[in-house]
């Protein structure tokens, strides 16, 4: 892994002193053993402090729009990142020169206190980034999970009640955080619907119809886009089972509109964006 | 659980609350030949008007699910019929996956329906309203488990019990 460490450092601190990139983002060593925060490099001696390893659990790429007015903002993409830039690419976030993609094929990460393979990690059919300026390393060779939809599938074989109860008391604990929202590369709204609702009355409440307005709609807009990178699961800091939602919208537009896959290319034609007269007819 | 309106959870006195989107280019005006025609049709059913099915908001059925109505039902022009050409296609694909999110989230599939009823009608639009009222009645009312939710409040003071089976599994009767 240090090799990918000393390139990553050696072509970020490259391209900052050319003038290429104006701004760089990686990860760096936290504050904690088995522990990384992103890093963002605003001028080359900062690249000194990049790493790679595998517990560089955060996806990056929502950064570039925070950066993005600076310049061209350099990346260090996995497979998961890289479909994120293509999605925030198709959603007119920025543009393809906008960015500067140094691609890692990714080792998969790990969970810092178990040590074992992070939950989105195991689920990842891309580990090789799907677009790059640069590939640091051999591309690996890619381990697709068995069932895409295994999450969601967890779920949906229970009883109308068990899903109930699963999803009440999931909503229910949820605080409202919106780390969820604020990770995923989907949610790129600069007003969010959640922080408009009752504005200056009690629009806030933390109560399971409240917290289920907010999960469930927050995942359906972003439906279908969902680059299924289980990002904002991870983030979750009281567990809400995000993906299950997920991968069953995924699942059912896949089923009901036709194979895609979101971020994999900039021109997706996404299932609500678009229509076809010859949909299947339900509501007759 | 914290009971709101007596009247509205004790089974005999329980009547369906249903709101119905109508599309103002056809639905509404299928109600409106329907009441010409002095048809019966249940007064469970609370019409609001919209321009047009794209017009819903998947938010707004949940939310009027979330705020005590027992079942939503959206009406539009037929595919091919939307006065604005294409509305009601976004509408059809972004409500079979709602539908289907709902149910996925515990919902029974009776309390949310899609119809596509024209102008012209009027029999569609009583007959439509008519099953939906039954389905709706048969599974009873939507009780606090999903329209009136525990606050953290509740937590403190022990309103709320988790390990309770939510209240809409066993509102068969009525
Ligand atoms: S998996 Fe979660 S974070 Fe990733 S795109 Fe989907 S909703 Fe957003
Ligand atoms: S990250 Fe988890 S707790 Fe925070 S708002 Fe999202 S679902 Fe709720």
């Amino acid at each position: 892994m240090s090799d990918i460490t000393t390139t990553l450092r050696e072509r970020a601190r490259a391209l900052m002193e050319d003038g290429t990139i104006a701004a760089f983002i990686g990860w760096e060593a936290g504050r904690f053993e088995r522990q990384t925060t992103p890093l963002i490099c605003l001028d080359a001696a900062d690249t000194d402090r990049l790493i790679f390893d595998e517990y560089c659990v955060n996806t990056t790429a929502k950064y570039v729009r925070d950066l993005k007015q600076r310049g061209r903002i350099g990346v260090a993409v996995r497979g998961c990142d890289s479909r994120a830039i293509n999605r925030m690419i198709e959603d007119n976030q920025f543009k393809r020169e906008d960015v500067y993609l140094l691609g890692i094929p990714c080792p998969q990460m790990n969970d810092r206190k178990t040590g074992t393979v992070l939950n989105k990690c195991q689920d990842c059919a891309h580990r090789n980034p799907v677009t790059y300026d640069e590939l640091l390393g051999e591309a690996m060779e890619e381990t697709a999970p068995q069932d895409r939809y295994a999450r969601a599938h967890l779920v949906s074989g229970l009883d109308r009640i068990a899903r109930q109860n699963i999803f009440n008391m999931a909503f229910e604990r949820c605080i409202r955080c919106y780390a969820c929202r604020d990770v995923c590369p989907c949610c790129t709204c600069r007003t969010c619907f959640v922080d408009q609702r009752n504005v200056g009355w009690l629009g806030k409440q933390d109560n399971l119809s409240e917290n289920r307005f907010y999960g469930m709609i927050r995942a359906f807009h972003i439906s279908d886009r969902c680059i299924e990178c289980g990002e904002c699961e991870r983030a979750c800091p009281m567990d809400l089972p995000l993906m299950a939602i997920n991968k069953k919208l995924v699942e059912d537009m896949n089923t009901l509109f036709g194979e895609y896959e979101s971020g994999m290319t900039t021109d997706n034609e996404d299932a609500l964006r678009s229509f076809s007269k010859t949909d299947l007819e339900e509501f007759e | 659980m914290p009971v709101v309106d007596e009247k509205k959870t004790t089974e005999e006195e329980w009547e369906p609350r249903i709101l119905a989107f109508a599309c103002n280019w056809c639905t509404y005006a299928g109600a409106d030949l329907a009441g010409l025609n002095r048809m019966k049709y249940p007064a469970n059913i609370r019409l609001l008007r919209v321009p047009c099915s794209g017009r819903v908001n998947p938010q707004y059925v949940l939310e009027a699910l979330q705020k005590g109505c027992d079942g939503v039902l959206v009406c539009g022009c037929h595919p091919g019929d939307c006065h604005y050409s294409t509305g009601n296609y976004y509408a059809k694909r972004r409500l079979m996956i709602f539908k289907r999110f709902l149910e996925y989230v515990g919902l029974e599939p009776e309390r949310f329906n899609v119809k596509w009823i024209s102008a012209s009608e009027a029999g569609r639009f009583r007959d439509t309203v008519k099953e939906f009222t039954e389905g709706v009645r048969k599974v009873g009312p939507l009780k606090e488990s999903f329209t009136l939710a525990p606050s953290a409040g509740d937590k403190l003071f022990g309103a709320h019990n988790e390990s309770e089976a939510p209240a809409s599994e066993e509102g068969g009767a009525a």
